[in-house]
């Protein structure tokens, strides 16, 4: 009964919070001092024309009803059209969600696939000479600028050795489309010279994104270790003769892994941010590209469209992982 | 510390590790050594293109940076070619001025044919001029002023005529930009009275050289050659083209020096130039082109409305060593707003130097107060910033303060609309939308173009009589003389500080024939194009 | 002061502290003497095209720029960008954060929720997001990165500050205090805040860490300052164009981000280890 008073009152939040993010969103974007009716109408425009797009656009309103507008039509699932191309950005957004969310699935297997490991044994054989060594590589990666570190793979892996491909995420059309996903898609039709393209392009912006998100892993999971190691229960197994192989895998990494999990939402939060800036840097042509060029642009459509779907992305990765830690440990919600 | 690790743990840790990774390495390896499948045909050329195709269509953007599609899926009735640019008949085989200069007659070539077989006629020009005024974008400024909607009629299947509200010199100049639509398929997608504009966004109603294939707007468009088109074919051509957008300048030059790319733009950082042509796969071809390089001065505020404190600006810009060391002489110095190499600019013009003592000496004749000014850039574009920057620490020491600006291009495009936003000084380019004198200085610094094209505020009684002049003149002598005139008074009265005009320098595959530059489309039409 | 002197000696024990503290001097030092250190101190504001592109020899340590400056010169006068940035940013924000933070963590009414609401949709969006939606609206500069920045920190604060304040609340000695009818403002400032100011130094000096990293990010795309300044990340944006042949034109700025924020990082993970023996050193900070 408790549980489900604590789950129903985060659901209760959710709304609400989507609804101020609404407000934000659209506050920052409609106080832009650009005037991008003057771009979209073009280089050598009248500014009869200029006006006529801003009226044809709706955006000569006064803004509390733009803001009215704009809510009822995002409840409709209408994101509204680009200011620069004029397509509806549901389709913008929909068309490139598939790229983003291959960078990001890809870096988060990568980045548990190296990070739980290294975490766990760093904290098994903690201060020794490898513990050092993980926790150099984990302070870099947190310390290091994405788009340096990127800008460095290039520099290194594609232009001098020249083993990757620069940018992009394929080198021709990419395969056959049925998920959208190039590494998937590429198999489904066995197209095994695209699926080559695409693990190629992906290298180095999956190392650059994963770096970061590892070294975030690695530290959960040797301090989850850490901690179960020194727990009563693993001292009471380990003093009732069970041997250590059954209890490093039943109980510690049980419980690093939970820790782990339950940091999802923090994750995913570092992926996204990082991918803004690691699409822009690598051509991907994905949400975060398409965010940065909508900035440039001053496409605030756009902007808000972005904004919006990664805020309800976000709140509802970080509701489901709410929920589960109701689940996993009452006592911490 | 308890130690519970001991080495066959380890190796357990690893079991469960093992079939995953081994999946993992067999499919990695088999996909690195498939063989890559040439992925294109053979016969396609692969351009590498610095600015998005947001849009397939024709008439809502005018920039050179998308004018591949325009060029290339599109005909107009005459055509831009070769440099200097000279006007050919296109979709038109000839045509009729009348003798007060406002009715132009166009006869269509009989053999013309739409990418869907349908033959192009009459009724499709002036349903193509019709959506250019309904839609108000691209080109659209350039015909608002003197062409009516409805105005153009079809007179028969091969004759449409064009009724000008008033004569206009340049009106011929600026035929090419409309492009021809297929006005009935373009009706069947009709949708809300939206001329068609959502649906051939994305699609292909031109009768142009190649035939869309694939679109994408993340990626760029494909198009195969239509076999069809009415200039014919001679022996060697492409089968089909390609150009993608690839932001990343490394990424361009890269793709040429390894092959991937078969071309790309011409106006590239001279560094990379030099890089490009060390490479044994790129030959990298040279042109004068018509892009003046220039710093906008708002003539209308203080101080610069004294034109004693332009002249300071002027002299405080050091030409040569921009020219010189920032960009490696890939450019040649050009003093006034007219490039060098079209008819009308005058001759023998030494505009100014880099002279900081002559600056002093202006700068003292000013009578207004000195105040810090704001200098513009272009963000993204590493020249703009350069030259700010280097007439910033010029500016310093004639004792002028000023502070930069670096804003995106769609903020300063809408800056420069706004006499109270816009900067002080902003450096920026002006290229060739149509290959008249007009395009440059009758459209920058005519009085009635204050605020739209003419963004310094300048206001020249004599330059606006010479303009007008020029363009209600059909006279080709006096027009060239009117337009000499009006770019050497301007800058004589330091309108603007005049950098240089651009040299084009195209890399190509070695195997690339027959490109053709023209200071237009640079180069960017392919129907001559062919690998050896 | 015996507490100072404690707490300087557990810091010459832990050396990967001592570190972190290290490249903190060297930063606010580089940033003080900058015109002292500078080969090439005119360099900021002054340009040789001639000498532009140079690789790194024994009068250009670090080679120079697209305009010819000596990228070494300025280095130093860009710390002084990155450490004025970042302080002021982190400051606003603790400003604003904590006092949110323990007003809504002190009363337990609807508005304490609507408070931890309102920063929960701020936390809603990754930051970077956030501060470069508002960075482009205001117009690049200084001010306004640190304005975004501040705007997007804060409730990091606000929520660090309302769990400890939630906790703290149980203790006995913050009940006597209430019992004894001391104000709640006086509760709030006197008892509480001293009590949970080592978890928001140790908050504060990581976030520092993520706040550079941030700013020179808004940098890189353009935002920050505007040309010729010496912005770490600007400096790395400009470099791109002229990859691979200058390579070293993206090398020290961006060698000098990395090892100031590891430095805030490694002094943060420290003083977490020293003040708050609670919370072990493996626990990642979040952002």
């Amino acid at each position: 009964m408790r549980l489900l008073v604590l789950i129903i009152n985060r659901l209760l939040w959710f709304f609400p919070t989507i609804l101020g993010l609404m407000v934000i969103t659209f506050t920052i974007s409609h106080v832009i001092p650009a005037d991008p009716v003057a771009f979209v109408a073009g280089d050598n425009a009248t500014n009869e024309q200029i006006e006529a797009l801003r009226a044809q656009l709706g955006l000569d309103r006064p803004m509390h009803v733009q803001l009215f507008h704009y809510i009822l039509n995002l409840a409709r699932g209408d994101f509204g059209v680009s200011l620069y191309t004029l397509r509806p950005i549901s389709e913008d957004l929909a068309s490139r969600l598939p790229a983003t969310m291959e960078l990001t699935i890809v870096s988060v297997l990568v980045s548990t696939l190296i990070g739980v490991p290294l975490g766990v044994i760093s904290a098994i054989r903690r201060n020794s000479f490898l513990d050092h060594v993980v926790r150099v590589f984990t302070v870099s990666g947190l310390a290091i600028a994405s788009f340096w570190f990127a800008i460095l793979l290039q520099l290194f892996f594609a232009m001098e050795l020249d083993w990757t491909p620069l940018q992009g995420r394929t080198s021709g059309w990419g395969p056959e489309h049925v998920t959208g996903f190039f590494l998937v898609d590429s198999l489904l039709s066995w197209d095994l010279s695209e699926l080559r393209a695409a693990a190629l392009h992906l290298i180095l912006p999956v190392t650059t994104l994963a770096f970061p998100a590892m070294a975030t892993i690695v530290r959960f999971t040797r301090a989850g270790v850490l901690n179960a190691m020194n727990s009563n229960y693993v001292l009471y197994e380990e003093a009732m003769g069970f041997p250590k192989r059954v209890i490093i895998w039943k109980y510690i990494l049980r419980n690093a892994l939970i820790g782990t999990v339950t940091q999802i939402g923090l994750i995913f939060g570092i992926l996204i941010a990082g991918a803004v800036v690691v699409e822009a840097v690598f051509d991907w042509p994905g949400l975060g590209y398409y965010a940065v060029q909508s900035i440039i642009q001053s496409d605030y459509n756009a902007i808000m469209g972005f904004t919006f779907v990664t805020g309800v992305l976000f709140i509802i990765v970080n509701l489901l992982v709410d929920i589960a830690q109701i689940f996993i440990d009452p006592r911490e919600a | 510390m308890r130690k519970i690790t001991s080495s066959r743990q380890r190796v357990s840790i690893k079991r469960g590790l093992i079939p995953t990774f081994l999946a993992a390495v067999i499919i990695s390896v088999t996909a690195l050594l498939a063989p890559i499948n040439a992925v294109h045909a053979k016969n396609t050329f692969v351009f590498a293109n610095a600015s998005p195709y947001d849009t397939m269509d024709p008439q809502v953007v005018f920039d050179v940076g998308r004018v591949a599609y325009r060029l290339n899926l599109y005909d107009g009735l005459l055509r831009w070619l070769d440099n200097p640019p000279k006007l050919n008949p296109w979709l038109a085989e000839s045509y009729d001025i009348s003798s007060d200069g406002k009715q132009y007659t166009f006869t269509l070539r009989a053999n013309a044919k739409f990418h869907d077989g349908s033959p192009v006629e009459a009724k499709d020009v002036a349903y193509s001029i019709d959506r250019i005024l309904a839609l108000k974008k691209g080109a659209s400024s350039l015909f608002v002023k003197v062409i009516k909607p409805g105005s153009t009629k079809a007179i028969d299947n091969r004759t449409v005529q064009f009724n000008l509200n008033k004569s206009s010199a340049i009106f011929l100049a600026t035929v090419p930009e409309i492009h021809v639509m297929n006005s009935d398929l373009m009706k069947k997608h009709e949708k809300d009275g939206d001329w068609a504009s959502a649906w051939v966004s994305k699609n292909d109603a031109g009768s142009g050289s190649f035939k869309l294939k694939r679109y994408d707007p993340a990626k760029g468009f494909l198009a195969e050659r239509f076999a069809d088109h009415f200039m014919g074919w001679g022996d060697k051509y492409l089968d089909a083209i390609e150009f993608r957008t690839v932001k990343e300048i490394n990424s361009r030059v890269l793709g040429l020096m390894k092959g991937d790319f078969h071309g790309a733009d011409g106006y590239m950082p001279q560094d990379q130039i030099k890089r490009l042509m060390k490479s044994d796969e790129v030959n990298v071809s040279e042109e004068e082109s018509m892009r003046i390089f220039y710093f906008i001065i708002h003539n209308g505020r203080s101080p610069m409305n004294d034109i004693n404190f332009r002249k300071a600006l002027s002299y405080s810009f050091d030409y040569k060593g921009f020219i010189k060391d920032i960009l490696s002489d890939s450019v040649a110095r050009n003093p006034v707003p007219l490039p060098n190499n079209i008819w009308g600019a005058p001759q023998g013009v030494k505009g100014y130097t880099y002279d900081l003592d002559k600056a002093r000496e202006h700068l003292a004749k000013v009578k207004e107060p000195l105040r810090e000014i704001t200098i513009g850039a272009l963000a993204g574009y590493g020249q703009t910033e350069q030259a700010a920057v280097l007439l910033q620490s010029a500016l310093s020491k004639i004792g002028v303060k000023s502070k930069i600006l670096a804003e995106t291009w769609p903020v300063a495009s809408g800056k420069m609309r706004n006499e109270q936003q816009m900067y002080d000084l902003l450096p920026l380019w002006k290229s060739t939308y149509y290959a008249d004198p007009n395009n440059w200085v009758g459209e920058m610094y005519y009085g009635p173009n204050i605020g739209s094209r003419n963004n310094s505020w300048y206001q020249d009684d004599q330059v606006d009589q010479w303009i007008t002049e020029a363009i209600g003149s059909t006279d080709q002598a006096v027009r060239a003389a009117n337009y000499a005139k009006a770019s050497t008074k301007v800058m004589e009265d330091a309108g603007g500080i005049f950098v240089y005009n651009t040299k084009w320098f195209g890399p190509y595959n070695k195997s690339v024939k027959g490109v053709r530059f023209c200071p237009i489309g640079n180069a960017q039409e392919m129907r001559w194009v062919y690998f050896e | 002061m015996e507490t100072l002197r404690f707490l300087l000696k557990k810091l010459i024990e832990d050396r990967v502290a001592l570190l972190g503290a290290l490249l903190i001097l060297l930063l606010i030092f580089t940033a003080i003497a900058a015109p002292f250190l500078a080969t090439f101190p005119e360099d900021i504001a002054e340009f040789h095209p001639p000498n532009r592109l140079i690789a790194p020899d024994g009068t250009f340590w670090f080679g120079t720029d697209r305009m010819g400056s000596d990228i070494y010169s300025r280095i130093l006068f860009g710390a002084r960008i990155t450490i004025t940035i970042a302080i002021i940013a982190i400051g606003v924000s603790v400003i604003i954060g904590v006092p949110i933070g323990l007003i809504a963590g002190y009363y337990h009414t609807w508005f304490s929720d609507l408070l931890m609401r309102t920063s929960d949709i701020f936390l809603a969006v990754p930051q970077i997001v956030l501060a470069i939606a508002i960075a482009q609206t205001l117009g690049p500069s200084i001010e306004n990165i640190i304005l975004a920045l501040s705007a997007t920190y804060w409730p990091f604060w606000t929520r660090l500050v309302y769990a400890e304040t939630r906790s703290i609340q149980k203790e006995t000695f913050i009940e006597a205090n209430i019992a004894l009818g001391a104000s709640p403002i006086r509760v709030m400032f006197m008892h509480v805040l001293p009590n949970i100011s080592s978890s928001i130094i140790v908050r504060t000096t990581i976030g520092m860490g993520g706040t550079i990293l941030t700013a020179a990010t808004l940098g890189f795309l353009g935002l920050g300052a505007p040309p010729p300044s010496p912005e770490w990340g600007r400096m790395i944006a400009e470099s791109r164009e002229f990859l691979p042949e200058a390579w070293w034109y993206a090398t020290a700025p961006g060698l000098a981000i990395f090892l100031v924020v590891m430095g805030f990082n490694l002094f943060g993970d420290g003083l977490r280890d020293i003040l708050d023996p609670r919370i072990r050193r493996s626990v990642r900070h979040d952002d």
